[in-house]
């Protein structure tokens, strides 16, 4: 079982990527469970109709962690592929990051960690422990960052890179930092800061996506691209990154930039 | 940021800030008190009150209530909980509910403060008393004096001295209360407040109207500072440890109520005087006096005690000294009969 976590700033595009790649990944005929880890819980909205489904913190407060059984929190979307919401408190109260670990745990309780590949889309920031669950022992071993070629994204990701680095020293951690998933927002040489930006954090940049208007129109239509457009040059870059996922063996332990060193780096690419 | 230090010792007052403001909001005899945290932060404060009462003879049980916090209410915050725990303490017949918060609601940022603000139909009254946050149980104390004080007004002056910050949780609380009102009745002083020991919650608005304030120890001086500047009362920091300073306390006390304790002063010497030769057959004996516990008034106060009794202070066994050092002449009569069976063991 392949365990991968897509990390990277808030609205920089995770949701729609892990979305298309949990797609991409089921048309090769894989076993997907995608795995929203963040109380806004829209991750999985488009493999569901546009459906926000319960989360499984919300269950647990209506009806009780011992009323549940895993097909209350697992839901069948799109092309099989299993979702499930974390979920969380509202914005400005109790611990979101506690929720993620709670939810862990019932996942693990009710055996729903299964599967031939798990996508966790998690929250933005690394901003607390309950934030860096999935990257923990027996959870996801390969991180990928999505990005921009924008510098508050890249500062974003150089800090996951640190939160990858901290795991990773750990005698039984396996979580490594796998590649870096350019979602582009189409400024001048984006790519090739990109691809710099993860030789220096001594990784590589696994897919370029460029910025495409059916990504909009797919969502409008609450639907992924590739259900949408199944043809279109953007569905096909998809496709790729599931295969270059399933095919990718470059794990590293990654090297985290200072922050003058980063914006050196923007400086270079402007 | 605060840094918690480790504990140098395992003594009480470097404990738990919650167990602290504890100690002085259960003995207001008609308030309850809220924990606001997991069901074992109540627990282990109820179990330790309890026991420690039951040393002392009182089969009391404290009135705590535990919002008995979940793993749900830590995820999606605990101030629903708080409001529930106190519509129902509410709904009984108390005159107050405390509110003391735990490291867990701390951690999470629930607004207790926002939920004690509204209105509940009596008095309530949120004392924070996250441990995590650096605080030592003397700082849970002080913390809840400071609190319940800022609940009484300034009122006209009677003849009495308030009591503050008894030690509730140590074994000799009742003897040493007796002690000091005794001195204080020597100068004809009546205790007008026990601030805090089995006292009713309205007796607080009262807390203004002593001459003068008569802290337990000197790790109260910051409330005592805070009452002077609230009400004006001066204070004395400390109930007094050995023979020559009980009788520099009644001095003190009778220069800061402007009595003349001239007489008080004599009577207490005399009683000093007659208490030592009760304990005559103890001169020229030798003993080690311990010092495993006491600080260091403690110690001063036994080895002048040991000097006027002629016991020679090296060689022989060891006399251990009480935890908290013996408080007055009546304090040093109970020390001086263990110190008796320790020498004739």
């Amino acid at each position: 079982m392949k365990q991968i976590a897509l990390y990277g700033k808030g609205g920089i595009g995770k949701s729609t990527t892990s979305a298309n790649l949990s797609v991409a990944l089921s048309v090769r005929d894989l076993s997907v469970l995608q795995i929203g880890c963040d109380p806004k819980r829209d991750s999985t909205r488009m493999l569901m109709q546009g459906q926000f489904i319960p989360t499984v913190m919300d269950l647990v407060r209506t009806r009780g962690e011992d009323a549940l059984s895993l097909k209350d929190i697992v839901f069948t979307g799109y092309n099989g592929i299993r979702c499930v919401e974390a979920g969380g408190p509202e914005p400005g109260v109790g611990c979101a990051g506690r929720g993620i670990i709670a939810t862990f745990h019932l996942l693990e309780k009710f055996g729903a960690l299964a599967g031939d590949v798990i996508v966790y889309d998690v929250l933005g920031d690394v901003v607390c422990g309950g934030f860096a669950m999935p990257m923990r022992e027996g959870y996801a071993q390969e991180i990928y960052l999505v990005t921009s070629g924008e510098l508050m994204s890249l500062y974003a990701a150089n800090n996951i890179c640190k939160a990858i680095q901290r795991l990773s020293s750990r005698v039984k951690s396996r979580c490594r930092l796998a590649g870096v998933i350019c979602n582009a927002r189409g400024q001048p040489r984006e790519e090739e800061l990109v691809i710099e930006f993860s030789r220096r954090v001594n990784s590589t940049m696994v897919q370029y996506i460029p910025r495409a208007h059916v990504v909009q129109q797919a969502e409008v239509n609450q639907q992924t691209v590739i259900e949408y457009s199944p043809d279109s040059a953007q569905a096909e870059v998809y496709r790729s990154l599931a295969g270059r996922v399933m095919e990718n063996t470059r794990l590293s332990i990654p090297t985290p930039l200072e922050t003058d060193e980063l914006e050196s780096l923007a400086r270079e690419f402007i | 940021m605060n840094s918690n230090p480790l504990p140098v010792n395992s003594s009480r007052l470097g404990g738990c800030t919650l167990t602290g403001a504890l100690s002085v909001t259960s003995r207001i005899c008609d308030a309850a008190t809220i924990v606001h945290g997991p069901k074992g932060c109540s627990h282990h404060n109820f179990s330790l009150l309890h026991a420690t009462w039951l040393d002392n003879d009182e089969v009391l049980l404290p009135d705590l209530v535990s919002t008995g916090l979940t793993e749900q209410d830590i995820v999606f915050g605990g101030e629903s909980a708080l409001r529930t725990a106190l519509d129902k303490a509410a709904g009984r017949d108390v005159k107050a509910v405390f509110v003391l918060s735990t490291c867990i609601v701390e951690t999470i940022g629930d607004d207790v403060e926002a939920v004690c603000e509204q209105e509940y139909g009596i008095p309530v009254i949120h004392i924070p008393t996250a441990g995590f946050l650096g605080g030592t149980f003397q700082d849970g104390v002080n913390n809840a004096l400071i609190t319940l004080a800022g609940s009484a007004d300034p009122c006209a002056l009677i003849n009495g001295v308030n009591i503050i910050g008894e030690m509730n949780l140590e074994y000799e609380v009742a003897e040493n209360y007796a002690e000091i009102a005794r001195l204080l009745g020597c100068l004809g002083l009546p205790v007008s407040l026990r601030f805090v020991h089995d006292i009713p919650f309205d007796r607080i608005s009262r807390l203004g109207a002593a001459q003068l304030n008569l802290l337990r120890n000197p790790a109260l001086v910051p409330v005592g500072q805070y009452l002077e500047e609230r009400f004006g009362t001066p204070f004395i920091p400390s109930f007094p440890h050995g023979l020559s300073d009980t009788i520099a306390f009644l001095e003190s006390v009778a220069r800061c109520c402007g009595i003349d304790g001239h007489k008080a002063v004599e009577r207490e010497r005399a009683l000093q005087t007659e208490m030592i030769a009760a304990f005559g057959d103890l001169h020229g004996s030798r003993a080690t006096l311990g010092n495993t516990w006491p600080g260091l008034e403690g110690l001063v106060a036994a080895e002048e005690l040991a000097g006027v009794l002629g016991i020679s202070p090296n060689g022989g066994g060891e006399i251990r000294l009480p935890v908290s050092p013996a408080v007055g002449t009546a304090g040093l009569r109970r020390m001086l009969h263990r110190w008796r069976r320790a020498i004739h063991a």
